[in-house]
């Protein structure tokens, strides 16, 4: 018996050093939050992102920085999610490495929940402010109720400095400017502390006298009353009519000191501005749609007619935030996230000017990594397999116009 | 030794004994209540608990205090009907606050970041102190669920505004009016925690203007006052003994 606890024993302290050592020399960072385990079908048929911009890859510790950028509300909202009527733009960072200083839809802040209209675009823009140095992959996002987070790209931006630089200075409608870090804090730690202890002095009280045995004996033997003195009672009406007097006095002396407090704000925020967008001169019909597996590559046969007065070619397929240019006709000069560019990923049978009037059926594909990589392949495996996304046509003088394509897609596995 | 004998040999010795299972059965109970309790209220009060934003006069009042007699009154029955020990509701709160406080301080603060200041729990102890002085006072169970749990219910926003007041503080935000508990909401981002999921200003008592928080606070010490009774009777039936009969 001693001889296997002693085996025990030793084998245990080895799997001790080894976790311990194991964690010190491998430590990786969380460099993600689940935006590749989403259901694809929710990225790509929910909400578009597009135009992003993040202003910076590199600040420090106090300095600010926005996202930008536009996103269309998929009128083709799929039955399983809930529809965006109460929806809140958020940010995807792990935690509050920046503060949100600001956010905008259409020009109006959004601190809190607003209703989004499907079939429309909006503009949108969050302002950033560095908290705590580190590598951070920043993500748009929206929150939509019955939906879940339904998050956007991401990039890598990097925070120098150190947190404890960083400050969050705001003035009061009573004029007081504090640091919204630290604001408070001491009457936090003082008002628990305070409450903490006269807890324990009651507890301390009652543990100067045995407890447990000889009290349980006495109750036992019909003896419960003589446990409790005429002492106790007066020092339980000292703590009892005590607590309460204190209670009185600290929200009196808190109302005095503080005389303009309001409750907190709360309520759903409508009519979003959405971007008047130009009238689509551009009409496309899916003819079809297949996902051929080994090689990565989406096909659409697509009819377009170019119903404008200019000719126009395709320039970017766009999807759950992955763009697919053809770079013939568009290049990325916003320094995209790579890993979400794929900037000859496009592929159009013929890509030649539609001229005004004219139609034509194409086969476009889209092949790159990131079908894998961003696991939208897995699309075939979501109880709404379709494929919804953005074609982007140019002009010769470089106008865009934006078409929403929407339709079935039909897996090949050779 | 047979089992008919003592373990201990003389008085001293007994008292000893006793003092050092005194020790040992507290410290024992401060933590399984706090494990017990604490769960419990992670589960239950969760974010009305956790952020500054969620701390209002209606939902926060209402729902924390029905959701914190639970175990007060169910450690209250057990120590002060085995051992008339009236400090039940006082040792539960003080294990809550204490395993919330390291929650909030390792785990909001040390690992995710997120200011103390916007993180901190509710404060039970007046309560707590009001429902043990009523307990032993009366000596009543059902004093002390009308009287207790009704103090309870109405102490915890007085008992909370001198810490909450600052954070009430109103600020004009780009063109908007919030409170600096609003605006710590609102900056310190959480991913998981969308704005409508807050639970704060919901309902239809908009009949008494401004002053929601006492009315919603007699609502609340009346429901406390059935809760007590429910985990009154869980706390006996969990202290009670059953003996086996011998073959």
């Amino acid at each position: 018996m001693k001889i296997l606890k002693d085996k025990v024993t030793k084998l245990s302290f080895v799997a001790l050093l080894m976790a311990v050592t194991a964690a010190m020399v491998y430590t990786p960072t969380a460099s993600a939050h689940g935006e590749k385990s989403q259901a694809a079908f929710m990225r790509m048929r929910t909400i578009h992102w597009f135009d992003l911009n993040w202003s910076k890859e590199v600040l420090a510790v106090n300095d600010t920085m926005t996202i930008s950028g536009k996103f269309h509300v998929f009128a083709g909202w799929p039955e399983t999610v809930d529809k965006p009527d109460i929806s809140f733009l958020n940010i995807g960072i792990p935690g509050p490495v920046f503060i949100r200083a600001g956010s905008w839809i259409g020009g109006q802040l959004v601190p809190r929940s607003v209703s989004l209209e499907l079939g429309e675009t909006y503009e949108f823009k969050v302002l950033l402010k560095a908290r705590r140095p580190g590598d951070w992959h920043v993500h748009t996002m929206m929150n939509v109720k019955g939906g879940g987070p339904i998050i956007g790209p991401g990039k890598w931006v990097t925070v120098t400095g150190s947190m404890s630089s960083f400050t969050n200075p705001i003035t009061t409608l009573t004029g007081e400017t504090i640091d919204l870090e630290t604001y408070n804090l001491s009457n936090v730690y003082f008002w628990h502390a305070f409450w903490y202890a006269l807890g324990l002095a009651w507890l301390a009280y009652w543990a100067r006298k045995p407890m447990f045995i000889p009290r349980l004996i006495a109750v036992e033997s019909g003896k419960a009353d003589s446990l409790i003195t005429p002492t106790d009672k007066k020092v339980a009406l000292a703590f009892g009519v005590g607590a309460i007097a204190i209670v009185a006095m600290s929200m009196s002396t808190t109302n005095q000191r503080y005389p303009v407090t309001t409750p907190l704000q709360a309520g759903l925020l409508r009519g979003m501005k959405p971007i008047e967008m130009p009238a689509t001169t551009i009409a496309v019909k899916v003819d079809d749609a297949t996902y051929r597996v080994p090689g990565r590559a989406m096909q659409m046969t697509l009819t377009v007619t170019n119903n404008g007065d200019s000719a126009v070619r395709l320039g970017e397929f766009n999807t759950a935030g992955v763009r697919f240019l053809d770079s013939k006709v568009a290049e990325d000069t916003t320094g995209y996230p790579d890993d979400l560019l794929a900037e000859e990923g496009l592929t159009v049978s013929d890509n030649s000017p539609l001229a005004p009037g004219q139609t034509r059926t194409i086969q476009v594909t889209a092949s790159d990594a990131a079908w894998e990589v961003y696991r939208l392949a897995d699309l075939i495996y979501d109880p709404d397999s379709r494929f919804a996304g953005l074609l982007f046509f140019y002009d010769e003088a470089g106008n865009r116009q934006m078409v929403m394509v929407d339709s079935s897609l039909i897996p090949t596995f050779t | 030794m047979s089992a008919s004998q003592s373990a201990v040999r003389s008085r001293a010795e007994a008292v000893k004994v006793s003092r050092t299972f005194d020790w040992m059965i507290t410290f024992t109970l401060f933590f399984v209540i706090l494990g017990g309790y604490h769960v419990h209220f992670m589960l239950t009060g969760g974010d009305w608990d956790f952020w500054t934003d969620w701390k209002d006069r209606r939902l926060w009042v209402t729902v924390l205090p029905i959701v914190g007699i639970t175990f007060p009154a169910a450690v209250q029955s057990i120590l002060w009907y085995r051992y008339r020990l009236p400090f039940g509701a006082i040792l539960a709160v003080l294990g809550l606050l204490f395993g919330e406080w390291v929650n909030r301080y390792l785990n909001f603060w040390g690992w995710t970041y997120f200011p103390v200041n916007f993180v901190f729990p509710s404060n039970f102890m007046p309560g707590a102190i009001v429902l043990d002085v009523i307990l032993m006072l009366s000596n009543s169970m059902v004093l002390t669920a009308v009287l207790g749990g009704l103090a309870y219910g109405l102490l915890f926003y007085p008992g909370n505004w001198p810490i909450i007041a600052p954070l009430h503080v109103p600020v004009e935000y780009n063109g908007m009016m919030m409170t600096l508990a609003d605006l710590q909401g609102y900056h310190y981002v959480r991913t998981g925690t969308p704005e409508y999921i807050r639970m704060v200003e919901k309902g239809t008592l908009r009949t008494f203007g401004k002053d929601v928080a006492p009315v919603s606070a007699f609502f609340s010490g009346f429901v406390s006052i059935i809760i007590y009774f429910l985990w009154h009777f869980f706390g006996r039936w969990f202290g009670s003994t059953a003996f086996v009969k011998a073959a």
